[in-house]
């Protein structure tokens, strides 16, 4: 903590509480037009379960379109809230206490957002049971050799383990709006706080468990996006077999979500004056990391493009120069310019201490790292090994509406979370702070 | 589930420095059976109290082995139940199903922690039945003593002398309070 904001126990309490308050004419605003967006994405979805699936520009031979790209987009944006949340806790990285707590909400919320996508991918939602690992027919299980299947475990261990993670760490925050709060919010605080009182016992078992947690969600980061990374590159089409899309995918995915805590971040700390706890400091830390990632990211493309050329598959090869100067040339492109080119402004320090150009190319990324899931899965089943079956993805409006949506319900939650629930660790901001000493009361 | 565990005082500080004075002639007076309360963990109060490591690292362990066998049983019985033959791979496939068992021994291993959590740290408990004052989850200490009510005024003397501000006694459920400072 920078030592020119004096901060203390009860002034950190008071001024993290202060963003609980009631919602400004602004918010509610805000809020309103995400529900219109959720209404949209509702339609969307609805007309594609009445109509079937024509209403999607899903078709042969892209028969992953818009949906998977999304959904590979939101578990992906969910990977950097363990990195920060677990890694670096690990790590003891002290700059981590003011920004985890947001961190995890993108996980979380990116999580259950992207769990919508399988389903709304499906047709038939409401047989969505089949993907579950009990016996059909005769019997039978799901396949376990399927990366779908791995897919769906790993999917759902990593919003069970990440939520438990985010709830955990908010159990000493929630007992301090349990003992702050009158009336029916303290009552349900005090549901929330599970009767925490913070006896020494407690704290024992509760870091212990925290350790253990941190350490169990670590290699989920790694695990997960290589997961559903497989589901592409366990499969023989040009483009998505490959051996790189592990960590390829897994670096983006960090990116990405880097980016989404910066755009979440920003505007948080200047609505709920939080410029004492998120500092320039963090948002340029967080900066830095983007550099690395978009690094691994940029070495991941140039490595695809060599082994393309340098491996001699001729069909492979041909999907490259496709994805590069085919009439999906923009997404190729763009992912390169929005991903590589755009984080390398935060080698200077006025770039990465600014909010405006953090803000800006975190949304470049964003917006990179989503056209570059469409970039692999679009391309390459567009031009597969034979040229009779080319063909190109049809954008509706039905798929638009439900990406809509989709952003809706993930801004929606986090706004809904920032105004019920300390989006700063506040035991945690304390934890690196100097207690109240004698002749130094707070 | 209730916390409440016979009588006791609760002595409120508002300073670590004094909270660690009071810790330690407690510790002199050879009165240990007491609960420190703190707002976040800090090491100076660790080193007096020297804990013991959390057994919540067995649930950990034990909680991650069940998911690991879990993985491997459930692909095992899922071939066996129905042997099909896919993508010319062996029926029992190593390395996917290792991949099923690596989810589920983090799976499970993450639940067992919660659960060893819960029950070392007697979580839930909605209803907080011991003393508790409400500025200790922000800004202020306690010791918590719990002994025979005859010695209750003597131990609140004590947490007095080493700094306490307020006290709380605790006889059957019924809560007294007095302010040592206005």
């Amino acid at each position: 903590m920078p030592s020119s904001y004096n901060l203390t126990y009860t002034k950190t309490d008071t001024e993290l509480l202060n963003t609980l308050q009631a919602p400004s004419k602004g918010y509610w605003i805000a809020l309103s037009i995400l529900v219109i967006g959720l209404l949209i994405g509702a339609y969307g979805w609805g007309t594609q379960i009445f109509y079937g699936m024509g209403m999607s520009g899903k078709n042969n031979p892209v028969g992953w379109a818009l949906y998977i790209t999304t959904f590979v987009f939101w578990v992906g944006i969910a990977h950097s809230g363990t990195l920060i949340s677990a890694i670096l806790f690990l790590f003891r990285v002290r700059w981590r206490a003011p920004v985890y707590r947001s961190a995890e909400a993108v996980t979380v919320f990116a999580l259950c957002v992207a769990g919508l996508f399988p389903l709304i991918h499906l047709g038939r939602p409401w047989v969505f049971y089949w993907m579950l690992p009990v016996p059909q027919m005769g019997e039978m299980f799901p396949n376990f050799k399927s990366p779908l299947v791995w897919d769906l475990f790993a999917v759902f261990t990593y919003l069970t383990v990440s939520s438990t993670f985010f709830l955990l760490g908010m159990m000493p925050d929630v007992a301090i709006l349990r003992d702050k709060f009158k009336g029916l919010r303290k009552k349900i605080y005090g549901i929330l706080a599970l009767g925490w009182r913070g006896t020494d016992q407690q704290w024992r078992h509760y870091t212990a468990a925290y350790v253990f947690l941190a350490a169990l969600a670590t290699p989920l980061v790694i695990s997960v996006h290589s997961i559903v990374s497989w589901d592409f590159a366990m499969s023989v089409v040009p483009g998505w077999h490959d051996t790189i899309f592990a960590p390829y995918f897994v670096a983006g995915a960090i990116h990405s979500g880097l980016a989404m805590v910066l755009i979440l971040l920003i505007p948080m700390r200047k609505w709920f004056n939080l410029q004492a706890y998120v500092t320039d400091h963090h948002l340029a830390s967080l900066a830095k990391l983007m550099i690395f990632t978009a690094f691994v990211v940029g070495f991941a493309y140039a490595v695809e493009f060599f082994i393309a050329w340098y491996g001699g598959d001729i069909y492979k090869g041909d999907v490259f120069l496709w994805r590069a100067f085919g009439p999906y040339w923009w997404g190729f492109w763009g992912l390169f310019l929005f991903n590589f080119m755009m984080p390398m402004l935060f080698w200077w320090h006025n770039y990465r201490t600014n909010t405006f150009w953090l803000l800006f190319v975190s949304i470049g990324v964003s917006i990179g790292m989503w056209l570059e899931r469409f970039v692999i899965i679009v391309t390459s089943l567009s031009h597969e090994y034979n040229p009779f079956g080319w063909g190109f993805h049809k954008l509706t409006m039905t798929e638009v509406y439900i990406i809509i949506g989709s952003f809706s319900l993930f801004f929606f939650l986090f706004m809904v979370f920032a105004k019920v629930l300390p989006v700063v660790s506040n035991w945690e901001v304390k934890e690196t702070m100097e207690p109240p000493r004698k002749g130094k009361l707070t | 589930m209730s916390t409440y565990k016979g009588p006791h005082i609760l002595g409120i500080y508002p300073t670590i420095d004094e909270l660690i004075s009071g810790i330690r002639e407690l510790k002199k007076a050879k009165k240990r059976s007491f609960t420190v309360i703190s707002p976040v963990p800090h090491h100076d109060i660790e080193h007096e109290l020297h804990p013991k490591p959390s057994p919540v690292r067995m649930f950990t362990l034990l909680g991650g082995l069940f998911g690991f066998a879990l993985g491997w049983a459930l692909t095992y019985y899922a071939t066996e139940s129905y042997p099909l033959i896919v993508g010319g791979k062996p029926l029992f496939s190593i390395p996917p199903y290792g991949i099923i068992a690596y989810i589920l021994t983090i799976l499970f291993g993450a639940l067992a922690t919660i659960a060893g959590l819960f029950l070392n740290a007697r979580l839930p408990d909605f209803v907080i039945k011991d003393a508790y004052d409400e500025r200790l989850s922000s800004d202020h200490f306690a010791i918590q003593y719990y002994g025979d009510e005859s010695e209750l005024d003597a131990v609140g003397e004590l947490l007095k002398n080493t700094g306490a501000i307020d006290s709380q006694k605790m006889v059957v459920n019924v809560s007294k309070k007095e302010q040592f400072v206005d």
